[in-house]
């Protein structure tokens, strides 16, 4: 189909009138590999190909997995994109790398007329630029089923204590109150990182570049995740995103935390929107606010060639245009939320029918996602040692002593440190 | 051949053993394709499907390129085979016929290209390859593969040229026959079943590789299956009904070229000469 | 044997060993040198820090633990294999109704690409949807689920596991091969003789099957030490580096620790012990294959 599709453009390409034969090419790799969203993308792409005749982008789809081996090598071999897909901790590395121009000048440009959520940008701040142009969000929150809820006569719970009763509440023979990941992978740093927000400790770095993860709040927040881990399935410490949506999916687990499990429960379980539920993730009594961990994806432009910046610029602004964005976003109905104000209300992110059928859950994660951190690009203070941190999930490998080697949480964290130090030399 | 009523049923059971511990997986992956999407992750699976549908594969075939990934397999795995051979036969031939000076040595030294963890190679092979222009290129992965099965081709064949009588190359080499003759009229036609475990032999290494194809490969339409697979897994969601359809057809093309020439790599190897 | 024919054998065998040299041998010289600088991200600059790399890996202690745990692997994937490929061999070599589709399909886990081999028994793995926890509380073996890849030592013999489910029938057909070589004669005058099945197994096959077992051992201790995207695709080295393996920790240091000189260095040390083990194998399986 997108074979055949391309093979049409192609055709069609060659029959341009010849003054228009010196188009600029642009390769941009992204991640976001499922088919359906592949075919979302292009669908964009050959909209703007045709409204923008000289220039003509072409997609990449990569794998997490891979990106991290094969970005730096492909850029150092000179075979590079020249858009790339990010993550903030992965743009620290293209930047080390000489990759990367600022283009604070343009982001501005963008803000000004889109209104960027600040902690996005302050993500890609630092060192004196600003490395990529935010372009979508996601932000955790805590999801159940309203009517198992009702029936086991638990509330919706906003601190730690009382998430622990309802779990325990929820728990029977072959249902788990909660479903918390252990895994020493990148879900579970999330999801720890989502309980260290939410607990007074959210920064890992102070003001001077030192690690502080080793401080009581952290050991508090470990210790609290630990507990509410018991009450998870044995699988736990090997899970991924996708095995905590099936779990809860088949009514297995009663609470999770995810991005989110609309197109899942949408797809594999009831599909009833009137009894999915999502909250705020609960936080330490004694706070005030409910936060989150948020991931504000972003795109670099890694070409060097003015030309090509230059179109590149324009292919980011047309995306970024309400009338667009909405599509955009939508590649993954739910998944994927707005960075910007007017993309918030964009008509074309709102008129998708899954986005129609989950709207109230879609507008609370979209509040959720205004609290929203990253641990080490929290207000302005980012350095570049956070992404071997990041990449080798020592949050994760911390939990990981204490849930599996069962080490004493305190012991744990402060390994942890040293360990955060170990790798950011 | 006669069996005691008692080794019989000793068989029977290892038999049986043996085809659950194969045949249960696979099973549980067919069925599981064509199951509607609550009855795959539902908390107690079921071996007979309660449900049919076939939305996972149209999903699949609709919104990927898997038709595209396929040939690319079937190119790689094919030329990689081809080259392995056309390189292993005379080599293998000269290890075990000809006495020449380094022989032993050289031949050891040849195993021990595997004594090393392959993931050191990746990074300099790429910095290779982006010179020769070899990234991004199917010829790239058919000469990774090839390099790959080449020691283990040519240590196999070297034993199957061992198990040939003498007479028979000495009654040639009497008749005043060169090597090459040799190898073609006599050698090969003679070892043609060990020929065909070693083009298998290279053909599913190739087929199953991941590391270095998922590396070397920039473009979508020149992956192949196996990197083409990892990519539907999806990072944020698993759908696992897509995934097992993904693998359904990622294994149907192998076990379909397996069908028909299966029985030669088995042939091959218990008969691999003559005896 | 054929006389020594003047250049005529390095001709045949050139081809295949300049080309091994390019492909493998290059790269690995590269890696040689990578190992004596400290550059960390591809593409950054190093300087040349002689063997002060390799002073620091001997003392770290994950590196110890990495080769303890690929030693591990390896012993163990040799023995369940072995066993495995062993008992399918012996019955495969016997004479029963359906025999024939038996050799040619047990392979049909090891023409699997690895991929998919690890996304299948993920998913049995799991406790949502998985088959393998139900069948066992079925069976009665055990009576609440199991969190496989969850504690180090579980997910170090499911992996092993796994990757034996892959590997043995193939390692079973090269036994086999190695057994229809034996010819039935000799079996025969054994049963004349009054020999019971043990007995034959003992003083006839073992004894010859032998020399095929020792080789395949040898390889396959090289080929599962490699052993990396099982390993990785399903645990990453966890849980708690219970997993953890040299090539992991290779390719961990190299892509999400971003130190690639490191990583190099890991390497050749690795390098170096498996060469050693296999020049020592080969020179000991030539001399065992001499006395016959």
């Amino acid at each position: 189909m997108k074979s055949l599709l391309r093979g049409l453009l192609a055709g069609a390409a060659l029959l341009a009138p010849l003054a228009h034969a010196d188009a600029v090419e642009l390769t941009l790799w992204h991640m976001e590999q499922p088919p359906h969203r592949v075919q979302r993308i292009q669908e964009l792409i050959d909209a703007f190909n045709e409204t923008h005749p000289d220039i003509t982008v072409k997609q990449e789809p990569q794998n997490w997995g891979e990106i991290y081996a094969k970005a730096p090598a492909a850029v150092a071999a000179g075979a590079g994109p020249d858009l790339l897909f990010a993550i903030p901790d992965f743009t620290p590395i293209m930047k080390g790398i000489g990759a990367l121009e600022s283009v604070e000048d343009f982001v501005n440009e963008l803000d000004a007329k889109h209104d960027f959520i600040d902690s996005a940008v302050q993500s890609y701040s630092y060192d004196g630029g600003v490395w990529a142009v935010p372009l979508y969000n996601m932000a955790m929150s805590m999801w159940y089923r309203k009517s198992v809820f009702e029936e086991a006569g638990v509330k919706v719970p906003e601190t730690w204590s009382e998430w622990k009763e309802a779990a325990e509440k929820l728990s029977s023979d072959n249902v788990y109150g909660v479903g918390l990941p252990a895994n020493k992978q990148l879900y579970t740093d999330q999801t720890v990182y989502s309980f260290m927000v939410n607990g007074g400790a959210s920064e890992i770095f102070a003001e001077d570049g030192t690690l502080r993860f080793n401080n009581p709040e952290t050991v508090a927040a470990y210790e609290a995740y630990a507990e509410l881990q018991k009450m998870s399935p044995p699988d736990s410490p090997s899970w991924t995103w996708g095995e905590a949506e099936a779990c809860f999916a088949s009514r297995s687990c009663g609470t999770i935390l995810q991005f989110t499990v609309i197109s899942t429960y949408d797809t594999q379980a009831e599909g009833d929107p009137d009894d999915l539920g999502v909250a705020p993730i609960p936080y330490k009594e004694g706070q005030t606010q409910h936060n989150t961990i948020s991931y504000a994806n972003a795109v670099m432009i890694l070409s060097k060639d003015d030309a090509k910046r230059e179109a590149a610029k324009t292919f980011i602004s047309w995306l970024l245009e309400p009338e667009n964005y909405g599509k955009f976003l939508n590649m993954e109905p739910g998944l994927f939320l707005p960075i910007t104000a007017d993309g918030a209300e964009a008509e074309s992110f709102w008129n998708d029918p899954l986005a129609q059928k989950y709207k109230s859950q879609i507008e609370t994660m979209i509040e959720n996602s205004k609290n929203g951190m990253l641990f080490g690009f929290t207000s302005g203070r980012t350095f570049p040692s956070i992404a071997p941190i990041s990449a080798q999930n020592i949050i994760a490998e911390t939990l990981q002593r204490i849930v599996v080697d069962g080490q004493d949480p305190a012991q744990a964290v402060a390994a942890g440190e040293d360990r955060m130090r170990e790798v950011a030399k | 051949m006669n069996r005691t009523p008692a080794w019989n049923i000793v068989l029977g059971v290892v038999v049986g053993f043996f085809t659950l511990l194969i045949g249960l997986p696979f099973w549980w992956v067919v069925t599981g394709s064509i199951k509607a999407p609550q009855e795959i992750i539902a908390r107690t699976p079921t071996f007979f499907p309660h449900s049919f549908t076939l939305q996972h594969f149209d999903k699949l075939l609709s919104s990927s390129d898997y038709p595209v990934y396929l040939a690319n397999s079937l190119i790689i795995a094919s030329a990689s085979t081809v080259i392995t051979l056309l390189l292993a036969v005379p080599a293998a031939y000269a290890f075990f016929r000809m006495r020449f000076f380094g022989r032993e040595t050289l031949y050891r030294a040849i195993l021990l290209a595997y004594a090393f963890p392959s993931i050191v190679v990746l990074i300099p092979l790429f910095g290779m390859f982006v010179r020769l222009g070899l990234v991004d290129t199917l010829l790239g992965l058919v000469v990774v593969n090839a390099a790959f099965a080449l020691p283990f081709s040519i240590w196999m064949l070297r034993s199957f040229f061992a198990s040939v009588p003498k007479e028979i190359e000495e009654a040639a080499i009497m008749d005043g026959a060169g090597v090459f003759v040799i190898l073609r009229r006599i050698m090969i036609p003679l070892i043609a079943p060990g020929l065909a475990s070693v083009a298998i032999f290279a053909f599913v290494m190739a087929w199953t590789e991941y590391v270095f194809a998922s590396v070397l490969i920039i473009s979508d339409v020149k992956r192949p299956i196996p990197v083409g697979f990892a990519g539907i897994i999806g990072q944020y969601q698993i759908d696992w009904g897509l995934l097992l359809s993904g693998s359904v057809l990622a294994i149907l093309p192998v076990v379909v070229l397996f069908g028909l020439v299966g029985r030669w790599f088995v042939r091959g190897l218990t008969e691999g000469a003559v005896k | 044997m054929l006389r020594e024919s003047g250049i005529l054998p390095f001709l045949l065998v050139a081809p295949a060993l300049l080309f091994l040299a390019a492909i493998l041998g290059w790269p690995l010289v590269s890696a040689l040198l990578l190992s004596l600088q400290n550059i960390t991200i591809i593409g950054s600059e190093g300087r040349w820090v002689g063997l002060s790399n390799y002073q620091a890996i001997l003392g770290n202690p994950g590196f110890w633990k990495a080769a303890g745990l690929s030693a591990v692997w390896v012993v163990a994937n040799a023995v369940v294999q072995t066993a495995l490929a062993l008992a399918a061999a012996l019955v495969l070599n016997q004479r029963f109704p359906g025999v024939r589709v038996a050799r040619t399909w047990i392979v049909l886990s090891w023409i699997v690409p690895t991929v998919v081999v690890v996304m299948i028994w993920r998913w049995l793995f799991s406790t949502s949807g998985g088959m393998v926890n139900p069948l066992l509380m079925s069976l009665g073996i055990i009576d609440r689920p199991i969190g496989f890849f969850g504690r180090p030592w579980t997910a170090m013999g499911t992996l092993i596991f796994i990757n034996s489910w892959r590997w043995f029938p193939f390692l079973a057909l090269m036994m086999l091969a190695g057994l229809t070589r034996i010819p039935d004669e000799l079996f025969e005058a054994a049963r004349i003789d009054g020999a019971g099945a043990f007995q034959r197994f003992r003083r006839i096959t073992w004894p010859l099957l032998t020399p095929t077992l020792l080789v395949l051992a040898v390889v396959g201790t090289l080929l599962s030490f490699n052993v990396f995207d099982i390993i990785w695709l399903l645990t990453a080295g966890g849980p708690s580096g219970g997993t953890r393996t040299l090539p992991v920790m290779i390719y961990e240091t190299a892509f999400k620790g971003y130190r690639l000189s490191e990583a190099a260095t890991i390497s050749v040390m690795a390098t170096l012990l498996l060469m050693t083990f296999a020049v020592l194998a080969t020179r000991w399986l030539a001399r065992e294959a001499d006395e016959r």
